[in-house]
């Protein structure tokens, strides 16, 4: 595991938005997945990696070059794929294929092949008139194609149907065993988290909001139903919701439990929460605060 | 290929060390056989839900304590263990699943002899029907 990227202290002060500080390290060898709502700032965020929106305080360096400076030699070793493909409407696919495989060292003609073939991708129609979810088949052959040590992917599967998701999934895990790699998404999919995430990372109006590992994020959620009413004066750790004040829900399951045992306020039922709810608590923290 | 391990989302032993038993009791009880390929950590990781941080350091506590080894290039295998070790892993399991359900019993505020009371009573009702069970079958 090695910091591949590092975004240090980055701030961006747009008309209405206020992006940052951030401060964020991208390992390698490790698929992260950035949650977040629209204008979170999780595009931008991806947009300024790239060098392709600037910031105006801190910097942010890839394999140790800094992004804003004169050595573009990184952005071979970086494939990113925006939310969507602007410009491409009045090509085909091998047409695309055909123009974007020079530019990079690594092109990988057979894998491509291989990806357009197993999610049925027609290399000889239009892209604009392929279908939202084909257009994210097709631009998910030509990134990963590019076989570079850095995937950067914007809502790769969001118009995606079941099986075609399952089998992106399947070709994203294959892609990180070809060797060192790093994986960044943003994606609101659960599926995609839960069975693709080793880092969780959630984002809401430019700020972060933490990284955390997946399960021990999961873990530290924890619901109880009490066998008595808790007296609303009282808070439990980590305490971040109540229903009729027998049913509490903690982010900080540990303190929490040895509140109740050290109190003995006994409960029915301690249960584990299920990863949307655990990012919905994230995403909409329902006491305004930031956890 | 894939391994049959559950993960319980609601016990307090730690994930990776789910992962360590419920491999260590697959190794002990003969299913999986020395020289088996295991799954790589990160189909593991997929397949289990979890992060790759996790399911390395399962990984790597067996492969310290000798039950698997990794090749370089050629994946995780299922080491050879010897018969008194994995003799180890089988009660070590039984003491803990004892363990287990006296805790229980202490968290429900029985005593010590109560809960023996409980053992003897299941032991009783196990031995009776092993001799229905054989007395059928003579």
């Amino acid at each position: 595991m090695e910091s591949w990227i590092k975004v240090n202290q980055m701030e961006k002060n747009m008309n209405d938005f206020k992006m940052g500080p951030i401060e964020l390290e991208f390992e390698s060898g490790m698929i992260h997945v950035i949650v977040g709502g629209n204008g979170s700032g999780k595009s931008t965020l991806f947009k300024q990696i790239m060098n392709l929106v600037t910031f105006d305080a801190g910097s942010i360096e890839v394999f140790g070059s800094n992004v804003a400076g004169e050595d573009e030699g990184w952005k071979k070793r970086i494939a990113y794929q925006p939310q969507t493909l602007v410009g491409c409407d009045e090509f085909t696919g091998r047409q695309l294929m055909q123009l974007i495989s020079p530019l990079y060292p690594n092109w990988n003609q057979s894998l491509f092949d291989d990806i357009a073939r197993s999610l049925s991708v027609p290399l000889n129609k239009k892209f604009g008139k392929l279908s939202q979810g084909v257009q994210q088949k097709l631009a998910i052959a030509l990134t990963l194609a590019r076989d570079t040590d850095i995937l950067l992917l914007d809502e790769p599967t969001s118009h995606m149907d079941i099986p075609a998701k399952s089998r992106v999934m399947d070709l994203f895990v294959e892609w990180m065993e070809r060797g060192e790699k790093l994986i960044i998404l943003s994606s609101h999919q659960t599926e995609d988290i839960r069975k693709l995430a080793d880092y969780l990372l959630f984002m809401s109006n430019g700020k972060l909001h933490g990284k955390f590992v997946k399960d021990e994020l999961v873990s530290s959620f924890k619901k109880y139903w009490l066998e008595k009413e808790l007296s609303s004066q009282i808070k439990l750790p980590g305490e971040i919701d109540r229903k009729n004040n027998r049913l509490i829900v903690t982010n900080d399951a540990e303190k929490a439990e040895a509140y109740l045992l050290s109190h003995k306020i006994g409960w029915i039922e301690a249960e584990s929460l299920e990863m949307d709810e655990v990012i919905s608590y994230m995403v909409v923290n329902k006491n305004g605060g930031v956890l | 290929m894939d391994l049959p391990i559950r993960l319980a989302k609601d016990s307090k032993t730690p994930i990776y060390h789910q992962i360590e038993e419920q491999v260590k009791a697959l190794i002990a009880g003969g299913h999986l056989q020395a020289g088996t390929a295991l799954p790589s950590i990160r189909a593991l990781s997929k397949e289990l839900e979890i992060s790759v941080i996790t399911t390395r350091r399962a990984y790597l506590n067996l492969e310290q304590q000798g039950f698997i080894k990794t090749t370089q290039g050629k994946g995780t295998f299922v080491a050879e263990v010897e018969a008194d070790k994995k003799k180890e892993v089988t009660v070590a399991a039984i003491y803990q699943a004892l363990e287990k359900g006296i805790e229980t019993g202490l968290r429900h505020d029985y005593s010590i002899e109560q809960i023996e009371e409980v053992f003897t009573e299941i032991i009783a009702k196990l031995k009776e029907k092993g001799e229905k069970a054989n007395g059928e079958l003579d």
